[in-house]
C-alpha cells in the first residue's frame, strides 16, 4: 500500500481507532536513535550488550511512525503541540504494542486541526509506559471548503 | 514565584544539521520529504528543509534525564507547542526554568517552563515539564 492509498487524517471521525501495531527496538535501534539524537549522557545504560533501556521520546518517535503508516498526512500539515507522560522505563527487547485514536476533529474555513492520543507499552503489560497527545494542523485542501 | 528547592536543570544546546536530521529520519522511520527533500521543502511555506519537531524534543527531554535520570523516564510530562521550525545551520540552545512545586501522594513534584531557542533569540518550542522525585518539598 503506498501513502496515497491510506485515509488522510483529515477525514478521520473524532474516536476512530487504528489498528494497533506491535514492533521491538534492539538495542541497536537504540544506538541508533541515541546517535541521531546525540544523546551520549549514557542514561539509558551502556553495557557490553548496548543500551538496556529505551529512551521515552524514541517509543513515542515509533508510535507516531506506526500512526504514519496508517494515515496520510496532507502535504503541509504541521505538528503544533505534544504533549507525552512517561509512566515506567522499558526494556530493550521487550514486544511492544502501540494503540491510536482521533481524539479531537475540529475544522474551520476547510483547515483541519486533529488531535490523536496514542500509548505505548510492552506487550505483556495491560497499562502503557508512554502516552502522548499530538496536535496536527492540516491545511485546506484546494476545491474543497 | 518561590522556586526554592527546585533542582535546577543544565541548559543543552544542539547544532542542527541536514546530515542530523536525515540519521533522525532512518532512527525514527520518518521520512516526511519536509526534513529530507530540499528542492520539495522550497516549494513550501518553510522555504526549506526543516527539523523533525520529535528530534528537538528529544533534546528537551535529555536535558531533563540528565537532571533526574530514572525518575524522570518514569514520571516525566511534557506539554510544548511547536512555534516554528529548526533548520540545519540552527544552533539550540534548550533551558528549563524552575516554576513550583507541590506534594503529590508524599512525593514532590517539580514543574519547569520549558524553552528551545535558536541562536537568533526565536522561540521554537515551548512548553512545561513536570518530574515527580520520591522526596518531600
Amino acid at each position: 500500500m503506498t501513502q496515497s492509498d491510506l485515509p488522510s487524517l483529515a477525514d478521520l471521525p473524532r474516536g476512530y481507532e487504528l489498528p494497533p501495531a506491535c514492533f521491538q527496538l534492539s538495542a541497536e535501534d537504540v544506538r541508533r536513535y541515541l546517535n541521531a539524537v546525540e544523546d551520549s549522557s549514557g542514561a539509558y545504560g551502556q553495557g557490553s550488550e548496548g543500551p538496556a533501556w529505551i529512551p521515552p521520546l524514541a517509543l513515542a518517535a515509533m508510535a507516531l511512525r506506526a500512526i504514519m503508516e496508517q494515515v496520510r498526512l496532507p502535504a503541509g500539515s504541521l505538528h503544533a503541540a505534544q504533549d507525552l507522560e512517561f509512566r515506567r522505563p522499558v526494556p530493550v527487547g521487550a514486544s511492544l504494542r502501540s494503540r491510536s485514536r482521533v481524539a479531537q476533529r475540529s475544522e474551520m474555513r476547510g483547515a483541519v486541526v486533529a488531535v490523536v492520543e496514542f500509548d505505548v507499552g510492552e506487550e505483556a503489560s495491560p497499562s502503557p509506559a508512554v502516552i502522548g497527545r499530538a496536535t496536527v494542523m492540516i491545511p485546506p485542501v484546494e476545491g474543497r471548503s | 514565584m518561590n522556586t526554592e528547592g527546585i533542582p535546577p536543570v543544565r541548559e543543552l544546546s544542539r547544532r542542527v544539521t541536514q546530515e542530523g536530521i536525515r540519521r533522525y529520519a532512518e532512527a525514527a522511520g520518518d521520512y516526511n520529504p519536509i526534513h529530507l527533500d530540499e528542492e520539495y521543502a522550497r516549494t513550501t511555506p518553510f522555504g526549506g528543509t526543516i527539523a523533525h519537531g520529535m528530534l528537538v524534543l528529544a533534546y528537551v527531554s535529555e536535558t531533563m534525564t540528565a537532571a533526574f535520570g530514572r525518575d524522570w523516564l518514569a514520571s516525566g510530562r511534557l506539554k510544548v507547542r511547536f512555534r516554528a521550525p529548526a533548520r540545519p545551520g540552527d544552533t539550540l540552545t534548550v533551558r528549563a526554568e524552575p516554576r513550583r512545586s507541590r506534594q503529590v501522594n508524599g512525593q514532590a513534584a517539580f514543574e519547569y517552563g520549558i524553552e528551545c531557542r535558536n541562536e537568533r533569540g526565536e522561540t521554537l518550542v515551548s512548553g512545561t515539564a513536570e518530574v515527580t522525585v520520591a522526596r518531600s518539598v
